[in-house]
């Protein structure tokens, strides 16, 4: 049971040609006791390195990691009371599950042979793999090779589990049990979880918050649904959610009576509200979620309708996802096109003209120049917008 | 990828059967003969086999024939007398006993010595260092070296008044031995100098072992609690299994034909006393005295004893699809 | 815990962590150092020696070198004197055996690997066996074929001087004999390969050698590197078919290694500066090649 604490911690790489590489640049996150978090972000984002410092495999180039207000930066690995599933599970092949299992308990308590056993069986039995205690690492399946590392780390009963995309080798119908599973155990047995992995579903239904790091940098620390709905910048507005938000680039300006946002191929005027927020860029970028957009076939009616062409339709079977060309009447543009995603029951046709509504309740405008989200979608409305997707 | 080729093979037999269609069974039977995969390598491994085959298992073949006869002196085996007079005369010659119970002491000590330090210096080597390439090209420049030379070099090292092994004693108060004389010394010395050269090969054997266990069973280790020594213990060297045992299969069989340090170390088939083993004395007994038959006979024991070792080793490798 | 303390505890643990560290590196290298003099000792107490006069052999520690009085490369001269043949000899039946093993090892190891038909892990084993076989178990009945049954000289006395026979005899004993170690070499790499490149090529309608020629040879070229420089240290090296099938160190054909067993042999005792400087010519082909491609040279061993 312990809080954990990341104060500005930093990783240096240096390089054998001498040049410094910033893996890690002061990310500061507090992990509450009990707590689910999990890392993400684009390969190389320093998320695996994050984890590594956690875990002591990795020296803290500056800053401090404490657990339970004790600063643990210099304490190695093997005394820090913590359990972690690597990627590859590294089981140990020669010995068998029940040896694996013990083996971390041996190493790091004065625990009785007898008293390992049972705990060993216990765990085995919570993860419905009593029957392969006897058995070696190589005779089993991917999925409960997957099952032993966890039961590795849960038997140890560390104040942190640390775990580095522990699901990624497990086939997708597998990796959804699994997750599901995974947080029952985590419900249950309540203990601070860092999770590491660059799969946002597992991100999105798996943390209670979540960090997303990008080129070495926490972009947010959030709950999943915090950081869908109020993305803190053009990073996580893009890399939360799939299909991604579509950002259209835009000019501000402000006429006599409204505001415009100026495209390169269609105007969108927004009210005073949101005008002031924006004042400080000239360039905002518009973003929209794309089961935002709504799809028409009636004419444009409303100031933030625009007229568009369906270039491709995806049938996914619940939904379709439809890509968006706005027509430019000047030939020597390139045409804009944008995704939304709507029911799957509608039928359209590639080709076809149709009225894209963008409502202005959901936009997200991100300033030009720093990425910095100006103004984020109404939650309130989110709901009533929901059934008509 | 195993199924496509499969299929490309299927379609590639479908072809062949559908063009020798028209023909008789006979010929098509012929044909396919010399068309089959089996012939058409014959001619790559063939040759080969049969110069090797002639010179290994031919010879091996003449060298037990000649086990069984009473050849000796000049002029030539009589081949029509032949007994197992060789192997009882083996089993009463006391110098036998004695070259075997040599054999086996340098056979276990050098092997199990050679393990050791290989282990030590691969440990050391196996990981981020300073002109680690450097230390690994020194540590296996003995291996590269003639026994002839190193025989040479050890036997300097060996001298009683200016060797450096009594000089390097000596600062402790001990010595001088005659480390090449002394026949409760002898086999030790031999087997030292022997270790001081083939140590370097177990290294590259577990250095290449080390390298290709993940870094996630080192980390998994250090998580779980081990300290350096237990993690060593109890995750790596135990995975490290099948380089000990190829490793040991290579040594054991140095052991056995040892014979080329022992001939330039003193100066001919006769070891001094306390040193003899199996292959000096098959060698002394033939190319000396000549008493060919008897030698042979040795000879062959000695393929015996190799075959001991390599055929568990074989199979074992066979067994696991390694061959 | 206040602050105070806490960062006194963080201080002091940080200093015992940078001790710790320090100290097992240092630790490191000295074992590593240590080994290095364990290692080079007999060579350089060797090199040292060699050109030692037997004054200063005398009289200087068997690892010092010899001041500049005590220094003669006469040891050298009647040394190289001597081997020069030895030499020679060796050149001439290590060379074609290494190419002659490496050749007939890459085909063996091609026709048991990448063409495929039943019964060839059976032949494999055959060749494997070979490598392991002790030489005293072949070593009278290959003495005995060439003296007796093949002699070359004889029979090629025509074409060839006694001296060349022997040679002729040297280079097909140990082709024979390598070709076991050089097939495993090979295959360990053509078992790597891809089954689908050789079935791409067979469907293309490239016959067996073809398919040997344009992909499997040169793709084979960094092995062959390997095979060389293992085979030609272990050809050179080698020591009971020089002084069995070459019989005596005063052979015209005598190699290296042969010459070396019995260096000075006629003087009184052991003449220890002319035997190391003996043992060093001896070494140098070996240890050029060896410490030029030591890489390649334990990729020969490791296999």
């Amino acid at each position: 049971m312990a809080q954990t604490k990341l104060n500005d911690v930093t990783k240096v790489f240096t390089e054998d040609d001498g040049n410094e590489i910033v893996a890690v640049d002061e990310v500061s996150i507090d992990i509450d006791d009990g707590e689910f978090l999990v890392l993400v972000g684009p390969s190389g984002c320093g998320k695996s390195t994050t984890l590594r410092m956690v875990a002591g495999l990795e020296s803290i180039s500056s800053g401090e990691i404490s657990l339970d207000d004790r600063v643990i930066n210099d304490i190695p690995a093997k005394n820090r009371d913590i359990a972690m599933v690597f990627q590859s599970y590294a089981l140990y092949p020669h010995m068998t599950v029940r040896e694996n299992m013990s083996f971390g308990l041996e190493e790091s308590t004065d625990m009785p042979d007898d008293e390992i056993d049972e705990r060993v069986e216990e765990t085995a039995e919570m993860m419905g793999i009593e029957e392969l205690l006897d058995r070696k690492p190589g005779e089993l399946s991917g999925g409960q090779q997957q099952r032993v590392a966890l039961g590795r780390a849960i038997v140890r009963d560390p104040s942190v589990f640390l775990m580095d995309e522990p699901l990624s080798n497990l086939d997708a119908k597998l990796r959804a049990e699994m997750r599901t599973e995974l947080q029952r155990l985590q419900e249950e047995l309540d203990t601070t979880t860092v999770y590491v992995t660059h799969d946002q579903t597992e991100a999105m239904t798996m943390g209670d918050r979540v960090a997303i790091l990008n080129d070495g940098t926490l972009q947010q620390v959030g709950t999943p649904l915090d950081c869908y709905h109020r993305p803190a910048n053009l990073f996580v507005a893009g890399f939360v959610g799939e299909p991604s938000m579509n950002f259209i680039d835009t000019d501000l300006h402000s006429e006599a009576d409204e505001t415009i946002l100026q495209a390169d191929l269609f105007d969108y005027s927004i009210s005073d509200e949101i005008a002031t927020k924006v004042s400080d860029s000239s360039d905002p970028v518009l973003g929209i979620r794309p089961e935002d957009i709504g799809i028409s076939e009636d004419p444009p009616s409303d100031k933030h309708d625009v007229a568009a062409t369906i270039d491709v339709i995806e049938p996914m079977g619940d939904e379709n996802i439809v890509y968006l060309q706005f027509d430019s009447e000047d030939s020597s543009r390139e045409a804009e096109s944008i995704i939304a995603t709507i029911g799957g029951m509608r039928q359209f046709e590639s080709g076809q003209t149709v009225t894209a509504h963008i409502p202005e309740d959901a936009i997200h405008l991100f300033h030009g120049e720093t990425g910095e989200a100006l103004h984020n979608r109404r939650l309130e409305t989110a709901e009533s917008q929901a059934p008509q997707l | 990828m195993k199924r496509l080729v499969a299929i490309l093979r299927a379609i590639r037999n479908k072809r062949r059967i559908r063009t020798d269609g028209g023909t008789t069974d006979e010929r098509s039977t012929v044909k396919r003969w010399l068309d089959s995969d089996f012939l058409q390598s014959a001619p790559f491994w063939g040759p080969p086999l049969i110069l090797m085959g002639l010179f290994v298992y031919g010879a091996i073949g003449w060298n037990f024939l000649l086990s069984l006869t009473d050849y000796s002196g000049f002029g030539g085996p009589d081949y029509t007398n032949l007994g197992l007079q060789n192997y009882s005369r083996m089993v009463q010659d006391p110098a036998i006993w004695e070259a075997t119970w040599n054999t086996v002491v340098l056979l276990v000590v050098f092997t199990i010595a050679c393990l050791a330090l290989g282990l030590v210096l691969a440990i050391l080597l196996d990981r981020e260092i300073r002109f680690g390439r450097a230390f690994r090209t020194i540590y296996l420049l003995p291996f590269a070296l003639s026994f002839i030379v190193t025989a040479q070099f050890w036997r300097w090292m060996y001298n009683v008044n200016d060797g450096i092994v009594n000089q390097f004693i000596g600062l402790f108060g001990l010595g001088p031995y005659n480390w090449l004389g002394d026949p409760r010394l002898v086999l030790g010395s031999v087997i030292f100098a022997l270790v001081w050269q083939f140590s370097g090969y177990t290294m590259v054997i577990y250095l290449a072992a080390l390298r290709s266990i993940p870094t996630e069973q080192y980390e998994a280790a250090r998580v779980d609690g081990a300290g350096t020594f237990r993690m060593y213990w109890r995750v790596i060297v135990p995975q490290l299994r099948p380089a000990i045992v190829s490793a040991t299969v290579v040594l054991v069989l140095f052991a056995l034909k040892a014979f080329d340090f022992l001939y330039a170390v003193f100066d001919g088939y006769r070891p001094r006393q306390g040193a003899d083993i199996l292959a000096t004395k098959m060698m002394r007994e033939g190319f000396n005295n000549s008493e060919w038959a008897y030698s042979s006979a040795i000879g062959l024991t000695l393929f015996i004893l190799s075959l001991a070792v390599i055929a568990p080793y074989l199979y074992t490798q066979y067994k696991r699809g390694n061959l | 815990m206040s602050e105070e303390t806490l960062s006194a505890g963080q201080s002091t643990d940080d200093e015992r962590v940078l001790d710790r560290i320090s100290l097992t590196q240092a630790g490191l290298y000295t074992s590593l150092v240590g080994l290095v003099l364990f290692y080079l000792v007999p060579v350089q107490s060797g090199f040292v020696t060699s050109i030692k006069t037997s004054d200063a052999l005398i009289n200087t520690q068997p690892f010092a070198p010899p001041g500049p009085n005590g220094a003669t490369l006469e040891s050298w001269e009647f040394a190289f004197n001597a081997l020069s043949q030895g030499l020679i000899n060796s050149l001439l039946f290590t060379v074609p055996a290494t190419v002659l093993c490496a050749v007939l090892g890459s085909m063996a190891a091609y026709g048991l690997t990448l063409v495929n038909w039943r019964g060839q892990v059976a032949v494999f084993v055959l060749f494997i066996a070979g490598i392991f076989i002790p030489y005293q178990a072949v070593i009278v009945p290959l003495t005995q074929f060439w003296s007796q049954y093949a002699m070359l000289d004889h029979r090629l006395g025509l074409i060839l001087s006694s001296h060349h026979a022997t040679i002729l005899e040297l280079i097909i004993t140990h082709t024979a004999y390598g070709i076991p170690i050089c097939t495993l070499l090979f295959r360990s790499q053509y078992k790597t390969m891809s089954w689908e490149m050789i079935e791409a090529a067979r469907l293309d309608g490239a016959s067996v050698w073809r398919i040997y020629r344009r992909i499997v040879l040169p793709l084979s070229i960094p092995m062959f590197a390997v095979v060389f420089i293992f085979q030609f240290t272990q050809i050179w090296n080698e020591f009971l078919f020089s002084l069995t099938i070459i019989g005596s160190v005063n052979d015209s054909a005598a190699s290296a290694t042969l010459i070396l067993s019995g260096l000075g042999e006629a003087l009184e005792g052991v003449d220890y500066p002319l035997r190391m400087a003996g043992a060093l010519i001896t070494a140098i082909p070996t240890l050029i090649v060896y410490l030029l491609f030591a890489d390649k040279f334990a990729e020969g061993v490791r296999v």
